[in-house]
């Protein structure tokens, strides 16, 4: 349990002090942002609105995989990696402590593109801001956990960029629909749907103990 | 003398190509143990099985008989490797507080600045690690890879990098480190260094080991011609 | 090296008369009175489908069994059921829209069946990539069997989703016996065995190479320890 903690203070610490996987997450949602709100412009009412849940994962799930990517980039430097493969604890904890920073990272810029959403396609979010920060980070969980699993894979290949998106977004697929299912009905009608959050919470589950186990094996050399 | 390290049979395969032939190997407490060989031999291969950060492909290999699991057989050892696997964002004082928690030790805080304090870095405690000359890098990892008091310490070329004053005093270190309660084992291609240090020394080459006598390993004298020796017979082996 | 000789002349016999067999009943089997001939790319459809997931199957539980084990054979087999596996989804893939456009009009639409189709190609793609690109033949054994492993565990959830977002719908849904017509059950069932013999063939075939060149790799190995 220290051990995930250390490596989640460890992750934020860093990311504080160089900012770069924020600022690389943050730049990109609003790039997506701006983007979209010019391929879509906002005056069309209803029908606009309707892809906007759809967009808003969009920027999130680029985002989050620019994020990942780097998340296992600063263990390569010295080879520090290793310190985590040879500490004394269950490598699933590791995978945790990774994960965990993955997914507050990716909650901030969730928050930021979601006001930045909120201003440019002129949506009203107060009433639904909990509920939709829920399935913000149901989606974020599902995307880190398997992400970090992923990326942990990914950066020890030759083409790790591409690697990453290429492994993970097939499998993303029950993540996406649901999260992107259960935004919709709360942006357009204001409801939260439970088969859609049913599958998100199943899914989450299971990809975080599939990653969990794996992660030892995945850390060797 | 106990044993902290046994061996029985193992070996490394990369896919069709062997790095490393079927081993045995013991080492007791006190003893250091050297690791000689050309380059591409098998050396580093093998202090990483010993490490535990690769799996070996056959042969079982038994670190500290009490340790039920992989994770906790990791807490026997200390491995100072090529790099010196320090976070470069994080402070000298950081990254050993990392690794004290890491490690589950309890007052992290104290024992990192006791590690600080012995091997003299408190002047670099708040200084970036990314910023450290090699030498004090590698001081720091190998406070690093004592701060858990392992009982088995692994070092893969740790002379590599070092001035003659670093040198003379990383030697020092090794040669006071082994105890009642710990082993060494040091890979290294530097004869000179090794052959006041161990007592016994394993010649790798290209995966194929065999031992020297333990007269040549008093000094670089004797060592040099057995090594050379050795490794012509293993090479006609190969 | 010489025992492996006979078993390809054996899946390739088993092939060439299961290929012929079915020839025969596909050329003789009625046109179908709604869909007319375009009907037919179905006995070659079909049965694909059967090698594209009877290889993902294979590819998985290989997989897990070199997590397992360790044991390089297990490996490789693995490798040669992904590569021929892939090749029978290609053609699902490439036949499935020549029949949709010959029928419904349609070269493609995202029901439940050709989405986790599609999804099990780009899975299947992405193994072999990752298989390429990883430096290190034991850790991209290792990297592969974990992703094939997570990818089929995850096919019951990608079942869930997709059908969660309605689709249901398009996909034909001929499975009950007595819904082909008369004279079609033969090339059917021919065609689901010259696949599954097919499959067998090619991968037996691929399985020998890879054999070949790990022992090629070992030769090379040694030669190169010799004159260094």
């Amino acid at each position: 349990m220290s051990a995930l903690l250390a490596i989640l203070w460890k992750d934020l610490v860093s990311e504080w002090r160089s900012r770069d996987r924020l600022v690389a997450m943050g730049v990109f949602a609003l790039l997506v942002v701006i983007v979209l709100y010019l391929a879509a412009p906002p005056g069309g009412g209803p029908e606009a609105r309707a892809h906007v849940p759809g967009l808003l994962w969009v920027a999130w799930s680029f985002a989050g995989v620019l994020g990942l990517n780097r998340a296992f980039a600063s263990e390569l430097e010295n080879e520090a990696l290793s310190v985590l493969a040879l500490a004394p604890v269950d490598r699933g904890f590791v995978f945790l402590g990774k994960a965990l920073a993955s997914f507050v990272l990716l909650l901030l810029v969730q928050a930021a593109s979601a006001l930045a959403f909120a201003l440019a396609f002129d949506l009203d979010l107060r009433p639904v801001a909990g509920r939709l920060a829920g399935v913000a980070a149901l989606g974020a969980a599902g995307l880190c956990t398997l992400g970090t699993l992923f990326s942990a894979i990914a950066v020890r290949t030759q083409y790790r960029e591409v690697m990453l998106p290429l492994l993970l977004l097939p499998l993303l697929v029950p993540v996406l629909l649901g999260a992107v299912r259960a935004t919709q009905a709360l942006l357009l009608e204001g409801t939260l749907p439970w088969p859609a959050l049913q599958l998100l919470l199943v899914t989450d589950g299971v990809f975080a103990i599939v990653s969990f186990l794996c992660f030892e094996v995945v850390l060797d050399e | 003398m106990s044993v902290l390290l046994r061996a029985q049979g193992l070996a490394k395969r990369f896919g069709a190509v062997t790095a490393l032939f079927p081993l045995d190997l013991e080492l007791e407490a006190g003893r250091t143990l050297a690791v000689l060989g050309p380059n591409g031999a098998g050396k580093s291969t093998l202090l990483r099985l010993l490490a535990g950060l690769a799996r070996p492909s056959t042969g079982a290999l038994e670190i500290d008989a009490a340790a039920r699991s992989r994770a906790e057989r990791r807490r026997a050892i200390g491995l100072v490797g090529h790099a010196s696997f320090l976070y470069p964002m994080l402070t000298t004082r950081e990254n050993l507080v990392l690794a004290a928690r890491l490690h589950g030790l309890d007052a992290p805080g104290e024992r990192a600045e006791r590690a600080l304090a012995e091997e003299e870095l408190l002047g670099v405690a708040d200084r970036r690690a990314g910023a450290l000359s090699r030498g004090l890098a590698q001081r720091v990892a190998i406070a690093r890879a004592l701060l858990h008091a392992p009982r088995l310490v692994l070092l893969d070329e740790p002379w590599t990098g070092l001035d003659a004053r670093a040198a003379e005093r990383l030697t020092r270190r090794l040669a006071a480190l082994p105890s009642a309660g710990r082993a060494l084992v040091i890979v290294s291609h530097d004869l000179g260094r090794v052959a006041g240090l161990a007592a016994r020394a394993l010649v790798l080459v290209r995966g194929r080991a065999g031992w020297l006598a333990a007269e040549a390993l008093h000094s670089e004298a004797a060592l040099a011609p057995a090594y050379a020796a050795c490794v012509e017979q293993l090479e006609g082996a190969a | 090296m010489t025992q492996s000789t006979s078993l390809p002349r054996l899946t390739a016999a088993a092939l060439g008369v299961s290929a012929l067999l079915w020839a025969f009943f596909v050329w003789r089997a009625p046109i179908d009175a709604m869909q007319g001939p375009i009907q037919k790319i179905l006995y070659i459809h079909v049965p694909c489908v059967v090698g594209a997931y009877l290889g993902f199957f294979l590819t998985a539980g290989a997989s897990g069994v070199y997590l397992w084990r360790r044991g390089e054979r297990a490996d490789r087999f693995a490798a040669a059921a992904a590569e021929v596996g892939v090749l029978f989804c290609t053609l699902v893939l490439l036949t499935g829209p020549i029949w949709a456009k010959g029928t419904w009009g349609r070269w493609w639409t995202w029901d439940l069946r050709l989405t986790l189709t599609l999804l099990l190609y780009l899975i299947y793609v992405s193994y072999l990539l990752l298989r390429s690109f990883t430096e290190g033949s034991e850790r991209a054994a290792r990297f592969s069997a974990v992703y094939a492993v997570v990818g089929v565990l995850l096919i019951p959830l990608n079942y869930w989703a997709i059908d969660l977002a309605g689709g249901r719908t398009v996909h034909p849904e001929n499975l009950g016996r007595g819904s082909l017509g008369a004279g079609m059950g033969a090339p059917f069932a021919l065609g689901m065995l010259t696949a599954v013999a097919a499959f067998a063939h090619l991968l037996v075939r691929r399985l020998e190479v890879g054999a070949l060149r790990a022992e090629r790799e070992r030769l090379d190995a040694e030669a190169l320890r010799r004159e260094a």
